[in-house]
């Protein structure tokens, strides 16, 4: 139980680390952006009529705290971020980002952790199989499709789905609500509508993570199968299911939630593109827009840095799961 | 040593001595030879590898093979959003040895409802010619017009034209040479970094590891395409497309190392403590020279391996960010850049040959994930035949 619990901590001081180190990346390129926000408000104000002189930009800079040295900036950003959840205004639109994004995150975050959830529910029985299998059909039909999931990125096949329901029902499956809910507070009327609609985002965005896990399932399986242990069981007469579950398959298991976090991290990914395609309303959308069309750093800057740090948040609790699985995991507290 | 050198094993039949030749070529066969070995004889592979050589051909001489410019130069105006022409041999006026096209005639009138309606007049034959004179350009600093084909009259397009009447065709051609480019770039910057980074770790070890291990890690824990659409944000919007062509490689270079670099890292872990690595040092050989001259070229094929691998990823990102608008821009051409407007319901519903280059560019990836694997299986000495 000690030893669990110094590998929990010691595993959530890393991704401390790692969310630290993220967020000194975003912050930098937060920075990079020409102009600082004393200069946009600035200039809001010079479109406005009023004359402006470099003294007084000097001034707002102060106002705003913009004079202090970066790493100052950076810890008091961060700081904000990591005890009160609190991301500041975003300077373009000059709302407080947090309002901005609302439930927004929440929805996006959802969607993809369903994705994930579904990509995983087909690749692990599926790999399984193909893995024992003999059946060359079987093999090569599965090698086909997941090829094809790497090869096909989620937005052709958004476009795709877009063009075959356009010419054959005449919707094209956007967005994720009907009108008459768009701006309605939630009810359950609204659930509804949004799982009504959100099937097909969720379908899209997990279709490459299930040819990636599907590969990464199957390749697992395949070492396995090879090993030593799992012909002795054969030997003392196990088969089918039984042999396959007890032996091999738990093996795997522990790669294969380690791999939960690449395969989040690539439907994040997708999750702009796909948001811009399907006209969803959530922060995918929301990035995309801060980013191509405003220039709005703080808003990017908050929405990467929540990507990150939900993938920073499951890799942790695959590991502590892992670990309170296995004890051997919890031994080699730096991890493999 | 080689097997020939001893003498009692010395071959006795012509039958034996063409296995000997057999066996002693392949212990004495270098790494690469033995690669190409194992790689030809998986057949996906080599298939995937020709269908990818031909598209790096067709990539490479896409002024040529295609009738016209792909920019607004090479428009056709009488013919926007026009349908794909199909070159046909019989019609019901008899067969020609020669394919042709029908030639076709807008016009808006009160007949038409003042909308314009695009008739195709069978009695207008356009006959196909190879080797006609158009448009001037450049290929390896050779100045030409020459086409490979076009029609005696008119103009044709054999994946028909976009809102502006470029054509299609030539668009995509062009737009295969730019993937290509951009990746090869974006691949080689990636692979430097990497080279260096991975290299710097694996061969110092110890708190240096530690620490490059750790940024490595954050870098590759944020989602590689909002990060990539926030430096490309930065890049200003009246920046011309060639300097954006190279910037958008550069920051799809940038993000793209991490993984390379873990491979480098990893494999001089290994290496760093063998014999001939202390002999270098001993005779006073510093870090670069140690590291670039004796323990890259250990490993130069799997690096190989990698970055074909890696390749297709740098297509489908480049594509990716010129699709909602944040890389490549007009008049460059790209599978991203030509996808762009076709989400409107006008497209979906009434122009769908714009989505013709999809299947070239799926092609492309395909062939490009296939010949990866290929290499991979080919490089592993361990591999096997088991999948």
């Amino acid at each position: 139980m000690l030893q669990f619990i110094q590998f929990a901590t010691v595993r959530a001081a890393m991704a401390l680390f790692t969310l630290l180190m993220v967020s000194l990346i975003v912050f930098s390129l937060m920075e990079l952006v020409p102009g600082n926000c004393a200069e946009r408000y600035l200039a809001f104000k010079n479109t406005q009529g009023s004359a402006i002189t470099v003294a007084d930009i000097a001034a707002e800079e102060r106002r705003l705290g913009l004079d202090r040295p970066f790493l100052v900036r950076w810890g008091s950003w961060v700081g904000n971020v990591f005890t009160k959840g609190e991301f500041g205004d975003s300077c373009i639109l000059r709302l407080n980002i947090n309002e901005l994004l609302g439930d927004k995150f929440l929805i996006s975050a959802i969607i993809c952790l369903t994705a994930l959830a579904f990509a995983y529910a087909i690749a692990i029985p599926v790999g399984i199989i193909a893995a024992s299998s003999q059946s060359a059909l079987l093999n090569g039909t599965l090698r086909f499709v997941s090829y094809l999931g790497l090869a096909m990125p989620n937005f052709l096949l958004a476009l795709i789905i877009m063009l075959i329901s356009t010419v054959m029902f005449g919707d094209s499956l956007t967005g994720l609500f009907s009108n008459e809910y768009r701006d309605a507070p939630w009810s359950w009327d609204k659930v509804l509508d949004f799982l009504s609609r959100a099937w097909l985002p969720v379908f899209i965005l997990g279709w490459s993570a299930t040819a990636f896990a599907l590969q990464t399932v199957r390749a697992l399986m395949l070492d396995e199968n090879d090993k030593l242990y799992v012909t002795a069981a054969r030997a003392r007469g196990l088969h089918g299911r039984r042999l396959l579950w007890r032996y091999p398959a738990r093996h795997a298991l522990g790669p294969i939630v380690n791999s939960l976090g690449f395969d989040l991290n690539r439907i994040f990914n997708e999750l702009p593109i796909v948001a811009l395609i399907l006209t969803l309303t959530e922060s995918g959308a929301l990035l995309l827009e801060s980013l191509a069309r405003s220039n709005d750093q703080q808003l990017a800057g908050a929405i990467i840095f929540l990507l990150t740090a939900t993938i920073v948040g499951l890799n942790f609790l695959t590991d502590v799961g892992l670990a309170a699985l296995d004890p051997r995991i919890r031994r080699s507290v730096m991890g493999a | 040593m080689s097997v020939a050198d001893q003498p009692d094993m010395a071959p006795e039949t012509p039958d034996d001595a063409s296995e000997q030749r057999r066996k002693e070529a392949y212990f004495t066969a270098s790494q690469r030879q033995l690669i190409w070995a194992r790689f030809r004889r998986n057949k996906t592979a080599m298939a995937a590898g020709i269908v990818l050589l031909c598209l790096v051909l067709v990539g490479l001489f896409a002024p040529f093979l295609s009738p016209y410019d792909p920019t607004i130069a090479g428009r056709n105006k009488d013919y926007t959003n026009g349908a794909p022409q199909v070159p046909k041999f019989c019609d019901d006026a008899g067969c020609s040895m020669r394919p042709f096209i029908y030639g076709v005639k807008r016009e808006r009138s009160i007949q038409t409802n003042f909308r314009w309606v695009t008739t195709i007049d069978t009695e207008d034959r356009r006959y196909v010619q190879w080797f006609v004179r158009g448009d001037d350009y450049r290929l390896f600093f050779v100045k030409s017009d020459l086409h490979l084909f076009g029609v005696d009259d008119g103009k044709i397009h054999l994946f028909g034209t976009d809102d502006t009447g470029k054509d299609i065709f030539s668009r995509t051609l062009h737009a295969i040479y730019t993937s290509l480019a951009v990746g090869t770039l974006g691949v080689f910057i990636s692979f430097v970094l990497a080279l260096i980074i991975g290299g710097v770790a694996g061969y110092f070890g110890g708190v240096i590891d530690g620490i490059l291990q750790m940024i490595t890690d954050a870098v590759r824990t944020i989602p590689a395409i909002p990060l990539f659409m926030a430096i490309a944000a930065f890049l200003p919007p009246e920046m011309s497309s060639e300097s954006r062509f190279f910037f958008i490689s550069i920051i799809l270079g940038l993000i793209g190392w991490p993984t390379l670099a873990r491979r480098v890292r990893t494999h001089l872990l290994v290496e760093r403590n063998q014999e001939y690595v202390l002999a270098a040092q001993l005779q006073g050989a510093g870090a670069g020279h140690v590291i670039g001259r004796h323990l890259l070229p250990s490993f130069t094929s799997y690096i190989i391996v990698d970055l074909v691998i890696s390749f297709p990823y740098m297509v489908l990102s480049e594509t990716a960010l010129s699709f909602i608008g944040l890389g490549l821009k007009d008049p460059v051409n790209s599978l991203g850049v030509m996808l762009q407007n076709t989400t409107s319901a006008d497209v979906l519903l009434n122009y769908q040959w714009y989505f013709i280059p999809v299947f070239f560019f799926i092609a492309l990836v395909m062939a490009f994930v296939f010949v990866g694997d290929g290499l991979r299986d080919a490089a592993d000495p361990y591999g096997g035949q088991k999948r």
